[in-house]
């Protein structure tokens, strides 16, 4: 089983990369097409990171470079889980190729033009005021201590993240968390305006440069305080603090609200006293699912719910499919419509629908937009809602 | 100090130029010209390869010409041609432990490239040998005689032709096996590769033969527990597991199987991969070698409750075959020479869940579909799916558990080859249309290639690429699509079959790591037991007279598994047939004066070749391998060790570093 890790490779544009022997371990490519038969885009990639590598190592890898192509990736780890080579495609090679992509771009897609350009200069994609990055905390119904306002040590530093912090189904799952932490009585608190973007997805799609200026920003606004480990609700700023942002300084255990929960259920399960009545199913997220492997602790929460049953979808755990919303996918909806690309998340909650449930739970912020329109697009909205496993939880807390 | 010629000795030095191996980074003329300036050294030459016969031949008429009494010779190493030169040394009249050999190639001229650096490092190594040379001392090879017998461990085809190979040659052979019956993954085929000879046709001869012979001593349910002693002096403990059936009184009538009062099997049946069920007492297949039944313990009755009828055992009448009693035995016997040939074990596809085995019905092993095209398998030969339908497509999915680094990095190198036959076998029984899906097909040997073609003439399709994912088709049809990339015409395709044959591939036995401890050999790669030299001692292996056959050293098809079987077998026989083996004489030995009883060296040995005799430690020198660690270990320093003796090791330090 592929494991995600610690990116070993200090340079990571193209050249940098065939520079390291790791970098080099992608040539090793067998061209046995597990990566494009796996990409939930195979259908239609031109240039599948089998094409690519094989164009890379015969010297025509600039005609790859001069397509819109790889823009259809949505770094859903699916090829670097099932690659027989074990080569490291998500998180290494496709963000370098992407950067040069991007360099070459006459006219860069205007929606992920703007997400981009919102990031560098709000330090958010949807170009929300920064000074509105707290402004949920007031509905949140607990306190939720700003750490700058705090003046002092806390155990867990809370990164919200962009779309739990504006977006309005975001914040549901934002004071969902505020209020199991409360019931934990867990020592945190968050960064309130100071917080900024921690760019994953900016560097899954190829933006490093955008990535290095929020990642410097970030670590100097971490430095100031003093804390004891972070957490996050958005999955891929869990993985860019868990494995690009170590190699560049920091050092702090990081973790994910899913498997925070998941380890103090003891705790917790007095607590949880509402009859929920859900049967649900649980969409393993790419990043949190198949890049962490972390398949049993969301479902161990949802299992100590009560009055829920949980039913599984064809595709789960290391195969479960993506709703086409990472690395950038978030900001791409228009390009691949025009491209006349499907809709992934389409596909997923079909399969969703299929399994009878009545809740489609969900463990990253990404999801519930994605998996609500489609659930209107397919009909569906009437038999099924989209929860993060987190709102489940406050939902079943007592009052 | 040699007391052989008045205190000085008489040294000959020979530098080897192996070809330009040595001489083009080490000045060999240089170098025996230093030498020959050196204490003791009556000759030194070069030559341009010390180990052909005129430079063996330089050696002895050396010795004789110049009455030398030592003889060096700088050349490769010493596991190479340390044998040739101690046989030269004592062709010429003299103890063959007087030869020294210093290793100029691969710890010099191979890893250096300075010319100059690299002849002064010779010098060095050569002016060590000289030093250490003249405290060599007179040793003699210790003869011990060798057991005749010979131990065959796993009855498959491997282990079934090493038996039968030594057993025509006139030798006792013991045949152990852990299941019922002998066979190995062979038995369960129905027609074998390349050229779909019927594996029953040509197996059954060589399992009754086993049988039969009156040289083999046939332990099925067997297993060896414990191996002492040495090469030629094996004592092997073999443990039998109760069948509840008496051998020797079972007519093989199978009555009681008829009569038990099972009406119907309940018990997956373990030869038909649980495609069927079986009763709790049955036969494994009915070509079983010993066609003897057996008593499932978890599943019958009579163990279960004590209360049942017994319609077995009344049935049985007066053969009094049946013994509810049995328990485990053991047997201890001794042999020269072991053959281990404990087969592989398949890859278990729930590793990869992608492939939806264990998931969705239609999903099997290749293992489960040769028991479906087999006449005497669950379904006698007609390939139907779970539901009794006759697939009209089939996809094969190649590589499962082989060349991926998820699960096995190695190429099981059989699974191309059987995926063709199941491709032909199942379009012969059913017509369906079959896909191969592949990354490459690996065709080499005999016959290989040419049977690929007549495959693909067939009409069977050939899709390049690795399966990504199996799931079902929409609408409930129950077939299930199979979605991979044809990189040859670069496009993904999505092909719902009725059958998924998951072409898993070899996989080391599970308990490969316990056996590789009892018969203390090696595991390489993927757990496979590991051979002395990949080419030059491909069936030997580290621990003299234990030898490998079959698919235990590594994946391999059945004409491989009998040509290893073969080797095994003659290398064992060339063995016990000479009778006696020669021991090393670099053995330690107490100096029982000084030894002071204080056992520290007993435990360390991990050859147990110390015991305590009369207070003191004695070391047993046919078991002493000469590792040298109870040397190092003891407080007193009384233990020693020929060819490394105190004074050897202290004049090789100083002449090394006379010059630094
Ligand atoms: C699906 C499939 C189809 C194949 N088809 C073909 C084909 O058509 N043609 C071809 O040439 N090759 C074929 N092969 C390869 C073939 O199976 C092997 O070459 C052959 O079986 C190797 O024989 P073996 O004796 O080494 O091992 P095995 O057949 O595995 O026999 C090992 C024996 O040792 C016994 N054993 C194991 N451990 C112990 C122990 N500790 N103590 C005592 N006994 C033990 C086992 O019970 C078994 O009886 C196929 C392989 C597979 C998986
Ligand atoms: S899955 Fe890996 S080895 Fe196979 S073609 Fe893709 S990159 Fe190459
Ligand atoms: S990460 Fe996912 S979307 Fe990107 S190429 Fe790999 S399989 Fe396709
Ligand atoms: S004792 Fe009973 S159950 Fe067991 S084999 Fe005999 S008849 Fe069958
Ligand atoms: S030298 Fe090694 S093998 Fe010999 S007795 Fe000592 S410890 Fe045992």
């Amino acid at each position: 089983m592929a494991q995600a890790s610690v990116l070993e490779i200090p340079d990571l544009t193209l050249d940098g990369l065939l520079a390291t022997p790791a970098g080099r371990e992608l040539l090793s490519c067998i061209q046995c097409g597990t990566c494009a038969g796996t990409c939930p885009y195979g259908d239609f990639m031109r240039y599948t990171p089998r094409r690519l590598i094989g164009m890379l190592r015969e010297g025509f890898i600039e005609e790859v470079l001069s397509t819109d192509d790889l823009l259809t990736c949505v770094t859903c780890y699916d090829c670097w889980a099932k690659c027989p080579r074990g080569l490291r495609l998500t998180d290494v090679l496709l963000p370098a190729v992407k950067e040069q992509v991007l360099l070459r771009l006459p006219e860069v897609p205007a929606e992920l033009q703007s997400a981009l350009a919102n990031t560098m200069r709000y330090g958010n994609p949807m170009g929300e005021s920064p000074r509105k990055r707290a402004a949920w905390v007031e509905s949140a119904g607990v306190p939720v201590p700003i750490l700058r306002d705090l003046g002092r040590p806390v155990d867990v530093l809370w990164i919200v993240e962009c779309y739990t912090a504006y977006y309005p189904r975001g914040q549901d799952n934002a004071r969902a968390t505020a209020r199991i932490l409360h019931a934990l009585g867990v020592d945190f608190a968050i960064l309130g305006n100071e917080e900024k973007c921690v760019g994953e997805c900016a560097r899954l799609v190829g933006e490093k440069g955008l990535f290095d200026t929020l990642r410097e920003q970030n670590a100097a606004t971490y430095a100031k305080y003093e804390f004891g480990s972070l957490l996050t609700c958005d999955p891929h700023a869990f993985d860019a603090l868990a494995y690009v942002y170590p190699a560049l300084g920091l050092s702090r255990p990081v973790d994910h609200t899913t498997p925070f929960v998941a380890a103090r259920l003891d705790a917790l399960r007095p607590l949880l006293t509402k009859d929920l009545g859900y049967k649900i199913t649980y969409h393993d997220s790419c990043v949190l699912g198949r890049h962490n492997h972390m398949h049993d602790e969301p479902r161990r929460i949802l299992d100590a719910l009560p009055g829920v049953s949980l039913v599984e979808m064809t595709h789960n755990r290391d195969n479960t499919i993506c709703c086409g919303g990472g690395g950038g996918g978030m900001w791409l909806d228009t390009f691949y419509k025009a491209k006349g690309y499907p809709r992934l998340s389409d596909r997923r909650v079909e399969e969703a629908l299929a399994t009878g449930a009545d809740v489609l739970a969900v463990s990253c912020p990404y999801e519930v937009p994605r998996f609500e329109d489609s659930l209107k697009v397919l009909g569906g909205d009437d038999r099924m809602v989209v929860r993060d496993v987190m709102e489940l939880v406050a939902e079943a807390l007592a009052d | 100090m040699s007391a052989d010629t008045n205190g000085q000795p008489r040294i000959g030095v020979y530098v080897c130029h192996c070809g330009t191996n040595i001489a083009a980074t080490v000045d060999v003329e240089a170098v025996a010209e230093y030498a020959a300036g050196l204490p003791g050294v009556t000759v030194s030459k070069t030559y341009k390869y010390m180990c052909s016969d005129p430079g063996q031949e330089l050696i002895k008429e050396d010795i004789l010409a110049n009455q030398l009494d030592r003889v060096i010779v700088a050349a490769c190493s010493p596991s190479l041609h340390e044998a040739t030169f101690r046989r030269a040394t004592a062709a010429g009249g003299i103890n063959p432990y007087y030869f020294h050999m210093v290793s100029i190639r691969e710890l010099d001229s191979w890893v250096h490239t300075d010319i100059v650096e690299a002849t002064a490092k010779a010098k060095d190594l050569i002016r060590a040998a000289i030093h250490r040379v003249r405290f060599h001392k007179p040793l003699e090879r210790a003869r011990v005689n060798v057991n005749p017998a010979v131990m065959v461990v796993g009855g498959g085809i491997a282990g079934i032709h090493a038996a039968l190979t030594l057993a025509n040659a006139g030798k006792k052979v013991y045949l152990v096996e852990r299941e019922p019956s002998i066979g190995g993954h062979m038995a369960q085929f129905d027609k074998t590769f390349p050229t779909l000879d019927c594996a029953a046709c040509i197996l059954t001869p060589k399992m009754t033969e086993v049988g039969q012979h009156p040289n083999i001593t046939l332990w099925t349910m067997a297993e060896v527990d414990k191996v002492d002693g040495y090469v030629g002096n094996y004592q092997v403990t073999v443990r039998h597991k109760p069948r509840f059936i008496i051998e020797e009184a079972c007519v093989g009538c199978m009555e009681c199987i008829e009569v038990c009062v099972f009406r119907r099997g309940k018990t997956p049946d373990e030869f038909n991969l649980g495609l069927n069920m079986r009763k709790p007492v049955y036969i494994p297949f009915p070509q079983a070698v010993p066609q003897v039944v057996v008593i499932d313990q978890d599943a019958c009755i009579e163990f279960r409750t004590g209360r049942c009828k017994k319609t077995c055992v009344e049935v049985c009448a007066e053969r009094n075959a049946i013994d509810f009693t049995q328990t485990e035995t053991f047997d201890t016997v001794e042999v020269g020479a072991i053959v281990v040939a404990t087969g592989f074990k398949t890859f278990d596809p729930r590793r990869t869940p992608s492939y939806g085995y264990g998931v969705y019905p239609n999903v099997y092993t290749a293992m489960e579909i040769e028991r479906l095209v087999n006449a005497s398998g669950p379904t006698e030969g007609h390939v139907t799916l779970r539901d009794g339908r006759t697939p009209e497509t089939v996809g094969i999915v190649h590589c499962v558990g082989s060349r991926d680094v998820n699960t096995n990095e190695h190429c099981s190198r059989v699974c191309c080859m059987y995926s063709l036959k199941l491709a032909h076998l199942v379009k012969e029984k059913t017509g369906a249309e079959i896909y191969n899906f592949y990354i490459d097909i690996r065709a080499p040997g005999k016959g290989m290639e040419e049977f690929y073609n007549r495959v693909a003439e067939e009409g069977v399709h050939f899709i390049r690429g690795k399966v990504a994912d199996v799931y079902p088709e929409a609408g409930n049809t129950g077939r299930v699509v199979l979605q991979a990339e044809d990189t040859l015409l670069g496009r993904v395709r999505k092909i719902p079959v009725d059958m998924v044959v998951l072409a898993t591939g070899l996989e080391a036995q599970a308990d490969a790591d316990e056996v590789r401890r009892t018969f203390n050999i090696t595991c390489g790669g993927g757990g496979f037991f590991m051979e002395r030299h990949p080419k030059l001692a491909p069936v030997s292996t580290f621990t003299d007279g234990i030898f490998l056959a079959g698919c235990c050293q590594g994946p391999k098809d059945i004409p491989d598994t009998v040509a290893q079987a073969g080797a095994a077998a003659a290398e064992a026989l060339a063995l016990v047939d000479k009778g006696f083996v020669e021991m090393e004489p670099n053995t330690a030995y107490v100096v029982t004066e000084e030894c002071s009883g204080c056992k520290t060296c007993i435990p360390l040995c991990p050859y147990t070749a110390i015991s305590r005799v009369d207070g003191k430690a004695y070391i047993n020198p046919v078991l002493c391998k000469g590792c040298g660690t109870c040397v190092a270990a003891c407080p007193s320093g009384s233990i020693r060790q020929n060819l490394f003796e105190d004074e050897e090791i202290y004049e090789e330090i100083l002449g090394v570093l006379a010059n630094a």
